[in-house]
């Protein structure tokens, strides 16, 4: 009894708090799905519904198909690729014995920064004609001239790619290394007796331990990669030819350049459909994972 | 002493208290300004945001009930601002305003006509050209408030190394590019084409206006598949094979000053703006280049209008206090004010009233009299051209044919896929007058 009056008093308490949560969250999404069935301009307050024209007209569009594999590409490669890195940081990290906290700090520096920053500092280091990084190469004959990693149609996406593996690993590392901390020492000495060598040793003992926080990363990286727009745009512009113009960057000129709200919401109602799907096929996936028992 | 004897005083005490009340009226008609109004300024820079507020304390001091808070924004925070409070009311009073997005608000009506600014201040001390992009229906809706315009930038001492003459004609600008290429120390000239500015779309019009041509015809339709059109497409690709840097594929308007500010190019085209970054950036060079006019088709051609912006006041419709703030938009254009507010940019910002350029007090700047003969070819121009597609007047299609990139990728499908050149301006001339269309553009025919 007293728990349950106990239980009615908090949720009246965390009820306003609640409300302002749920509406922010459901206001944008709700107002996307509405505004996605009509011809809505930024700039008018004066519409009309045009029932699925919006999404036959996305869905016809080669920019749009363009934009879409180059949202998988690109968030596949940068959440695999993170997830390589930050796993292999957080190992190398969990064996060093002196000045960890120094180094910790210092791999996590790129996730500290806002990305308008990392965005010009790339830029910068990039350019072909100033920049800090072709000009090294140059000057030690690594390469033969400045390459213009931004600009070379072969290099460019892979180059984006770097950037945003180097952007977003500690985040894997911090976590993963976490979840490292909390594997008892006695397992590996036990594994080590039993004559396990290091790749077993990972698999069977490591993984176990931080497969639950991987799989979680994997989710929410996911869904940020794929909705992540200032990054790309920034460094890039989309192009060129093209070649790094995500969905996000997509909407964004159908939006803003020219101002079709109800067509830039459509976008996003796909973008948004695709990632429920994918986001509850890896729920499925990561959790049929974690329940599969060690060996 | 009799009645009579106190006529006079009482005509005299008559008259001035006529006078007084005459003289009270006028000071309530003034004090009847008030309300408190905000002002959306673009001007972020230290000189040119200080003057605002400067104008503004003074404004209320003579008007107290009217008080201005000024919020600044960058251009592109402007844009998301407005664009996004004009549906819920959450616009300002005054704002500044670029030319394409003037023609946004006028088709939205969200501004109010200025025309009794304007006239106050003075019609006729105004450029029509830089009216006109703001008219509509016979109104006036912006404000010029300073003006600067597109010119080719060299570098004399390089010329002067090999013993060239600065270029006049597209050809020789070619030649000479070629003749001062030496990458990596100094590059012919870049030509920027990323497609998050509209860079090649400005060069693709330095070319066409050349030829007496537009990017957007007389109808209202993109025109990328005219003779100077492709002829201008051709040149740029040629030059970009030539001379430019490989990454210029992807710069955008400050990939390519700085560039220039660094000694990087030999030409470069830009504004008056450059003297200012040249100063900050690289002092040194400062004695190093100057201004020509954009390139001709032709040797003997007149000099044209490449790209004048014309940077302007608003007054938005919303405001419920008109009377105060045309009161405090007109104080900026106080001559003495406003030649202080044309210094903080000397050679970037030129006047937008035709005659404070021939007064003592505008001419008496350091960077001003070294740059002269620059600044007056700006000025020279300044009349000529307009915002890129608005050569007839304010059009919708200006703004989009700006900022979806179209022709950047028409240019990086060319170089990059080996498009062919007709295709591939057909395919963004297809593209755009798509765009147009999805607009509400109506073309006329």
């Amino acid at each position: 009894m007293q728990l349950r009056s106990h239980t009615t008093a908090g949720l009246w308490f965390v009820l306003p708090a609640m409300l302002v949560v749920v509406a922010l969250l459901l206001y944008p999404v709700l107002s996307s799905i509405f505004f996605s069935f009509t011809n809505r301009n930024l700039l008018k307050t004066v519409y009309a519904f045009v029932g699925a024209q919006n999404f036959l007209s996305v869905l016809n569009s080669r920019d749009f198909w363009n934009a879409f594999f180059t949202s998988i590409k690109w968030t596949a490669g940068s959440v695999l690729g993170q997830l390589v890195v930050g796993l292999l940081a957080a190992l190398a990290l969990e064996r060093v014995p002196r000045f960890s906290g120094l180094y910790r700090t210092l791999l996590v520096i790129p996730w500290a920064f806002p990305a308008i920053v990392i965005a010009f500092s790339w830029r910068w280091i990039l350019n072909d004609v100033y920049g800090f990084l072709p000009n090294l190469l140059s000057a030690f004959r690594i390469t033969n001239g400045n390459v213009s990693f931004l600009a070379d149609p072969q290099l460019v996406f892979a180059v984006a790619l770097a950037i945003n593996i180097w952007f977003g690993a500690p985040l894997f590392m911090i976590n993963i290394l976490a979840a490292l901390k909390t594997v008892p020492r006695d397992q590996y000495e036990a594994a080590m007796i039993d004559g396990a060598n290091l790749g077993q040793r990972f698999w069977y003992i490591t993984v176990p331990h931080v497969r639950r926080v991987i799989g979680l990363l994997l989710i929410l990286r996911t869904i940020w990669v794929f909705n992540n727009f200032e990054l790309l745009f920034l460094i890039t512009g989309g192009g060129p030819a093209g070649l790094t113009t995500t969905l996000p960057i997509h909407a964004y000129r159908t939006g803003w350049g020219l101002r079709q709200l109800g067509m830039a919401s459509a976008i996003t109602v796909l973008l948004l459909i695709f990632l429920l799907v994918a986001a509850a096929l890896a729920f499925k996936l990561v959790s049929r994972w974690e329940r599969t028992p060690a060996r | 002493m009799s009645l009579r004897a106190y006529r006079p005083l009482t005509a005299l005490a008559l008259g001035a208290g006529l006078a007084l009340s005459t003289f009270a009226s006028g000071a309530l008609a003034q004090d009847d300004l008030s309300g408190d109004l905000v002002f959306w300024s673009s001007f972020t820079q230290g000189p040119r945001a200080e003057y605002m507020q400067r104008m503004a304390d003074k404004f209320t001091a003579v008007h107290p009930n009217v008080k201005i808070s000024i919020e600044t924004f960058s251009w592109n925070e402007f844009n998301t601002k407005w664009t996004t409070g004009l549906a819920a009311g959450q616009v300002p009073d005054i704002s500044t305003a670029l030319p394409n997005q003037v023609v946004e608000m006028i088709d939205v009506g969200a501004l109010v006509p200025v025309d009794d600014v304007i006239d106050a201040i003075g019609r006729d001390r105004f450029a029509a050209s830089a009216l006109l992009e703001g008219q509509k229906d016979g109104n006036s809706y912006s404000l010029p408030v300073y003006s600067h315009a597109q010119v080719m930038w060299y570098r004399k001492d390089l010329l002067d190394a090999k013993g060239l003459a600065v270029p006049t004609t597209w050809a020789e600008l070619r030649d000479a590019a070629i003749a001062l290429n030496d990458p990596p120390n100094v590059y012919g000239l870049s030509v920027p084409l990323g497609t998050n500015d509209f860079m090649g779309t400005r060069y693709l019009n330095y070319y066409v206006q050349s030829a007496g041509s537009a990017l957007i015809d007389a109808s209202g339709r993109a025109d990328l598949t005219s003779p100077a059109a492709i002829e201008g497409i051709n040149f740029w690709v040629d030059l970009y094979k030539q001379v430019s840097p490989q990454g210029s594929i992807n710069y955008n308007v400050l990939d390519q000053a700085t560039l220039f500010y660094q000694g990087k190019t030999a030409f470069d085209f830009n504004s008056g703006f450059h003297i200012g970054g040249v100063a900050a950036n690289t002092p040194d060079l400062l004695d190093d280049f100057a201004a020509a006019p954009l390139p001709r088709l032709k040797a003997g051609d007149p000099i044209y209008g490449g790209e004048t912006a014309n940077i302007a006041l608003v007054a938005w419709a919303v405001g419920k206090h008109q009377a105060a703030a045309k009161a405090f938009l007109e104080s900026l254009y106080e001559d003495a004010d406003y030649i202080e507010f044309i210094h903080s940019v000397p050679g970037g910002m030129l006047p937008a009233l035709s005659d404070i350029s021939q007064q003592p007090a505008y001419q008496d700047n350091d960077l001003l009299k070294q740059f002269a003969s620059s600044v007056a070819v700006i000025e020279q121009v300044i009349p000529l051209g307009s915002a890129i597609g608005m050569e007839d007047g304010p059009k919708i299609q200006a703004g989009i044919i700006t900022s979806q990139a179209v022709i950047e990728q028409m240019f990086q499908d060319i170089i990059l896929n080996g498009t062919p050149v007709e295709t591939a301006a057909q395919a963004a001339e297809d593209k755009l007058n798509e765009l147009f269309v999805a607009a509400g553009a109506v073309f006329t025919d």
